[in-house]
């Protein structure tokens, strides 16, 4: 193998190369801009230590997009896991037309974030009110985009149709990777359908929970194009007697700074989202990891 | 053979690198010719000066003329320091107040010299110099629709003082079955449709300039030390309140500028609050309906004038071998026919030179000329904030006003609050 050497470096190189110059490089750059007050096109970069960082956590803005975040990922993540293992349940029984539910409920990941962000803006925006004041119903008359308090729940939700469709496609997977004897014998041993999903079903497909909780708690956490397009950070709600925008995300936060010329900020926001997501992800996996099981 | 295969493949692979590593390398531009680069932000009238360019270019030999446009959606800033950062820095730039100016201060050029200065009250300056070439003048009042008024018996000519706005919308509001419409107003400031702009910029801008002589700062300078004129911005919040009370709740919480813009088109309301941009997006929408400009009269004694300011200025890069060039495209712009003809008649715009005897189209533009004409008018300041001042501190500030605009003195302590911060977002 010791003469393949050349060739195996060779055929890494571009990947190392690439994976270098557009991940590591700037992630280390980034870093370091989180401690100066780079303006994005100043040439005279000045190092101010962790300044960034300690006006962060005085500031109403940034708090309530964080809390704002940690709220809709876990919204999320109960929503678009509980939805999608219904669903997956769902097209791996016997009913009719299983195969065509399963691409119908797969369509909408298709649908590019931007877009969907439109078209349920559209739904919340306009179809729901002019139905609220068709049918006179005092709750739909108003936006549910318009009212701090539900605006979150509304992101989830439009959140949960796009993806619940391929987090189902991770449980069906598990699912039809688990022996059919096993499930058999159970039915004859008299267990009853919800026994054999809670005690066979569920804890046979440990991994498969391990890998769709990290994934919808990283992409919830890293929301922006739907954010951006469906609210735009609107409405404003009052927090810490200071008027903030009740549907502003970390990342979109992060680049509303960035794009008022504030590139130093921006960064030092980013390392902590970074940082949060790091944490959070480590104790999720770690703790799903307990719960496999070995076949 | 298996070792041959891979000692070729790798050897490509080699050669591959080696070949993009080379392409890097590209050749110079020729140096006789020169090309002037520039970079605009202006979707509506890339065309217009794509057309300009071509027609310059070809009437000077060895001068050829490069138009790049991002704007609308596009992130221009985000573009420009791509641009810079690769070491492609464009000749002429657009920048859109004091805020782009600090950010770009290296690399603008000192224009003082040149030819079009004298015949513009509206270029860019700072401590003296004039930096910048102002695009066009843009401006608002509070637009109307001449025939709602008149059916319900309101002279737009008596619209100068609050007292008479809170009559005529009173007056609008009761009447609002018998003229067709939903409500007096056409106002958004909501965050969520990215109308704050119209709120946390235009209509705060009465505020910094509104009843003073045209080039009057001390409102926002002293707002710029972190202190607010409260008896001032009290009538000025009194008259927020009254538009945001007669707006429309469904466009002014949540509505797109096609909505705004869209009600007052169809005359479900009466006023707009927007400047003479509209005007093509109302001819596209088939407005037949005589339109005018009443001004934002938001003091308790009497205000005529309207708000007219250069939305954004071309500025020359200081650090490019081509500035003279860039200078002297800028300047047959102002100042002669061609140019002149396509600011007006081609990109539809108001030029800032009052040598310019052409007339706009659009009814909402023939207005502001007539005002600029008139003069008494008011200057535009929020330009001169911090960068996101607009965007990340006012736009909830009014967002939350307009969903409970009752609550006068929260506004007003809120606006205290948000002023008092300004000096600390250097």
């Amino acid at each position: 193998m010791r003469k393949n050497t050349l060739v195996n470096v060779l055929f890494l190189a571009p990947c190392v190369f690439a994976f270098v110059m557009i991940i590591i490089i700037p992630f280390f750059l980034g870093l370091y801009y989180s401690m100066t007050d780079w303006n994005g096109v100043n040439p005279d970069v000045a190092f101010v230590g962790l300044e960034n960082f300690r006006s962060l956590f005085s500031a109403p803005d940034f708090i309530y997009s964080f809390l704002a975040t940690m709220g809709y990922t876990l919204i999320n993540v109960v929503l678009v896991n509980v939805v999608s293992f219904v669903l997956s349940l769902i097209v791996t029984s016997r009913i009719r037309f299983r195969n065509f539910f399963r691409a119908g409920f797969f369509v909408p990941y298709l649908i590019g974030g931007i877009v969907l962000g439109y078209i349920w803006q559209f739904i919340l925006n306009s179809i729901l009110v002019d139905l609220g004041e068709a049918l006179s119903l005092e709750f739909l008359q108003s936006s549910f985009l318009s009212r701090s308090g539900s605006v979150i729940w509304a992101m989830s939700a439009v959140n949960t149709w796009q993806y619940a469709g391929y987090i189902m496609l991770i449980y069906i997977a598990a699912i039809q990777s688990i022996p059919a004897s096993l499930m058999e014998a159970a039915t004859v041993d008299g267990a009853g359908y919800l026994t054999r999903v809670f005690k066979i079903l569920i804890p046979m497909m440990a991994n498969a929970f391990t890998i769709s909780l990290f994934l919808t708690l990283t992409t919830s956490f890293k929301q922006f194009d739907m954010n951006f397009t469906l609210t735009n950070g609107g409405p404003a709600t009052r927090f810490l007697d200071q008027p903030v925008k009740a549907s502003q995300l970390l990342a979109m936060n992060i680049f509303n700074t960035a794009t008022a010329n504030r590139m130093a900020e921006a960064q030092a926001k980013a390392v902590v989202l970074f940082v949060s997501l790091v944490v959070v992800a480590l104790i999720q996996v770690s703790i799903n990891k307990k719960k496999e099981v070995e076949m | 053979m298996k070792k041959a295969v891979s000692t070729l493949a790798a050897a490509g692979l080699a050669l591959a690198i080696l070949m993009t590593a080379s392409c890097a390398k590209k050749e110079a531009p020729k140096p006789q010719d020169v090309t002037v680069n520039m970079f605009q932000l202006k979707v509506e009238i890339k065309d217009a000066l794509d057309g300009y360019a071509a027609s310059y270019s070809a009437a000077h030999p060895g001068v050829t003329v490069k138009v790049e446009t991002l704007g609308g959606g596009g992130d221009y800033g985000g573009a420009l320091k791509a641009k810079s950062q690769a070491g492609q820095m464009p000749d002429i730039f657009q920048i859109e107040g004091r805020g782009h100016y600090e950010v770009w201060k290296d690399y603008i050029a000192d224009l003082s010299a040149e030819p079009w200065v004298k015949d513009t009250d509206l270029a860019f300056k700072v401590d003296g110099k004039v930096l910048g070439f102002p695009v066009a003048i843009e401006g608002y009042g509070l637009a109307y629709n001449a025939d709602i008024l008149a059916k319900a018996g309101i002279d737009p000519a008596s619209l100068t003082t609050r007292a008479a706005y809170e009559k005529a919308f009173k007056t609008l509001d009761a009447k609002k079955k018998e003229l067709g419409i939903s409500a007096p107003v056409s106002m958004a400031a909501s965050v969520a449709g990215g109308m704050w702009w119209v709120a946390g910029q235009h209509n705060l801008a009465c505020y910094w300039g509104g009843g003073l002589p045209f080039d009057d700062t001390s409102v926002i300078q002293k707002a710029l030390k972190g202190e607010m004129d409260e008896p001032r911005f009290t009538q000025y919040a009194k008259y927020v309140q009254l538009l945001f009370k007669y707006a429309d709740r469904n466009i002014l919480l949540n509505g797109s500028y096609d909505d705004q813009v869209g009600a007052f088109a169809q005359g479900k309301t009466a006023f707009l609050h927007q400047g003479n941009w509209v005007d093509p997006n109302l001819k596209q929408l088939g407005v037949t309906f005589k339109i005018g400009y009443a001004p934002h009269a938001f003091l308790d004694t009497e205000e005529k004038g309207l708000y007219l300011f250069a939305p954004s200025w071309y500025v020359v890069n200081s650090k490019s071998p081509n500035a003279q060039a860039a200078k002297a495209f800028l300047a047959a712009m102002a100042t002669t026919p061609e140019g002149h003809d396509y600011m007006v008649n081609k990109a539809g715009m108001i030029p800032a030179f009052k040598s310019v005897t052409l007339k706009p189209s659009g009814q909402l533009s023939q207005e502001l000329m007539a005002a600029n004409a008139r003069g008494g008018n008011y200057g535009v300041f929020f330009g001169m904030l911090p960068d996101g001042a607009g965007q990340n501190v006012f736009a909830p500030v009014y967002d939350l006003f307009a969903q409970n605009p009752n609550n006068l003195s929260q506004f007003i302590a809120d606006m205290k609050k948000a002023i008092a911060g300004l000096p600390g977002m250097k």
